[in-house]
């Protein structure tokens, strides 16, 4: 009867291990090694290691994991940025970020413009943005700031409008890379509260964070990932202090 | 993985405000602006101007409007093309937080110095008068068929130049140098009769940018439209769009692994 909003099957994901760009010279001295990419097992690092995974709709997933364990490539698959190198990705609804906060804002346009891009590249019309924009920009709480250049901001002002952006795009999916601390501590509260709001509205979560007391508090399953391969997975509360006993 | 909410109108939104970004970006904070575009064809040209009719002093007529009714086009494709050869790496930080289609930044990047080139119409238009020629009608055919045919040329070229220079960065300065030499071998400081009958062939058909440009110099300075170059500009113009296309959808899947 639920209905997947997000399904993963069997993915891999690999990356050139050599991270570098090769230069002409390396790649024609090389060019053997180039054409058969995937015959070679050690020139390659696997993110994901045949994944399988469903998400229904409404649920708040909580990923953890060490390091390099893989989770912000499962992020990034689900958002759509970058593609599985084997294996099936299916999402069948809007994906918000709320990662990197502000990474899509370019210093020299104002906040306005910011938003609209912002909003645009979330997959809303510029029609959308606009009638928002004034409940974005009161919650941001940066008042006239909004049209002067983002440059002129300070770290903190940055975030806040970033974040208002992303929690004011209606979302149906959102994804969440460990920022509930956005600004001041009276911010965070506010922020928290907002994203809590999503969650118990009903909107869907996958929530990444290192602070396994937010994990058990909020999420209602939780995914423990190793080696980019799921190690353990179930009730928050069980998953969460069998990773922490290893 | 299809992208769920698509629409058009967002799609167009999102490529206007690219384009928009493009254009105020280029030139901000600088004092004269988008008039820099206008200028540095301009002092190009002076300076081909002193090199060719006053230091070589070759005999050509009407100069100043044979050679910007050129070299305003050509302006065009080569500051579109070296832009989107470090276009993707320029806009990592989109690519790596937003799903979208990563050629709107190319499309952006090609129409946002095409308008930059509309800007220099008025200007050919003058130089048309300024020698005793009039502007025909037949502009009115001439200016959006030559802008298509262009638009279609740089855009395969920069689709192709743009995810190659991700896997080889190398390739930003063969790039640069290919400009160059293209502007050499293209008639753009010379008219096209010049070239040797031997090469003619070569030219013309190895080298689309030649019929498209003589093109547009035929429309401004003889109100004429040579139909079997554009013909040629169009077939070249469709063989390099589908090569471009097809470098970009092979290569492109991959780019979030090297970026």
């Amino acid at each position: 009867m639920s209905e997947f909003v997000v399904e993963l099957d069997h993915v891999w994901k690999e990356y050139p291990l050599q991270r570098d760009r090769p230069g002409f010279k390396e790649y024609f001295v090389n060019i053997h090694k180039f054409m058969k990419r995937k015959g070679e097992e050690n020139s390659h690092f696997y993110a994901l290691r045949d994944l399988t995974l469903k998400i229904a709709r409404g649920e708040c997933v909580g990923i953890i994991g060490e390091n390099g364990a893989g989770k912000s490539t499962l992020l990034s698959l689900m958002l759509g940025t970058i593609f599985p190198s084997r294996g099936d990705v299916k999402v069948m609804d809007r994906v918000t970020p709320l990662l990197e906060l502000g990474g899509g804002f370019h210093p020299d346009m104002t906040g306005r413009e910011n938003v609209i891009l912002n909003g645009v590249l979330l997959g809303f019309t510029k029609g959308d943005v606009l009638k928002k924009m004034s409940s974005i920009i009161d919650f941001s709480e940066i008042g006239e700031f909004v049209d002067l250049p983002v440059r002129t901001y300070s770290s903190g002002m940055y975030l806040r409008l970033a974040f208002s952006v992303a929690i004011h795009t209606d979302p149906k999916i959102l994804i969440i890379d460990e920022v509930l601390s956005v600004g001041d501590e009276r911010f965070q509260r506010k922020s928290k509260e907002a994203m809590l709001n999503l969650i118990k509205g009903g909107v869907t979560t996958i929530f990444v964070s290192h602070q396994m007391v937010a994990v058990k508090e909020i999420c209602n399953r939780a995914i423990w990932l190793d080696g980019g391969e799921i190690k353990a997975e179930g009730e928050p509360e069980k998953v969460v202090d069998e990773y922490l006993r290893h | 993985m299809e992208f769920f909410n698509r629409n058009h109108k967002r799609d167009i939104d999102l490529l206007w405000l690219l384009t928009h970004k493009e254009i105020t970006l280029q030139y901000k904070r600088t004092s004269l602006g988008i008039l820099w575009s206008l200028l540095n064809p301009l002092l190009l040209a002076l300076v081909f101007y002193i090199a060719f009719t006053i230091v070589l002093r070759f005999q050509m007529k009407d100069f100043s409007l044979f050679l910007l009714s050129a070299l305003f086009p050509w302006t065009w494709f080569s500051n579109a093309v070296s832009a989107s050869t470090v276009s993707l790496i320029a806009n990592k930080s989109l690519i790596k937080k937003f799903p979208f289609p990563k050629h709107f930044l190319l499309s952006a990047g090609v129409i946002s110095q095409g308008i930059h080139f509309l800007f220099s119409l008025p200007i050919i238009a003058c130089l048309v008068y300024y020698y005793g020629k009039t502007a025909g009608a037949i502009w009115l055919i001439g200016i959006p068929l030559l802008l298509i045919i262009q638009f279609i040329i740089t855009m395969g070229a920069s689709l192709a130049v743009s995810v190659i220079n991700v896997y080889f960065m190398d390739f930003q300065f063969i790039v640069a140098f290919l400009l160059t030499m293209l502007f050499w071998l293209t008639p753009i400081v010379y008219p096209f009769d010049t070239v040797p009958e031997t090469y003619r062939l070569l030219f013309l058909y190895l080298n689309p940018l030649t019929p498209l440009m003589s093109s547009w110099r035929e429309l401004f300075m003889f109100n004429a439209i040579h139909w079997s170059w554009i013909t040629i500009s169009i077939l070249g113009s469709i063989v390099i769009f589908c090569v471009g296309l097809l470098i970009f959808k092979k290569l492109s899947k991959r780019v979030d692994e090297v970026i």
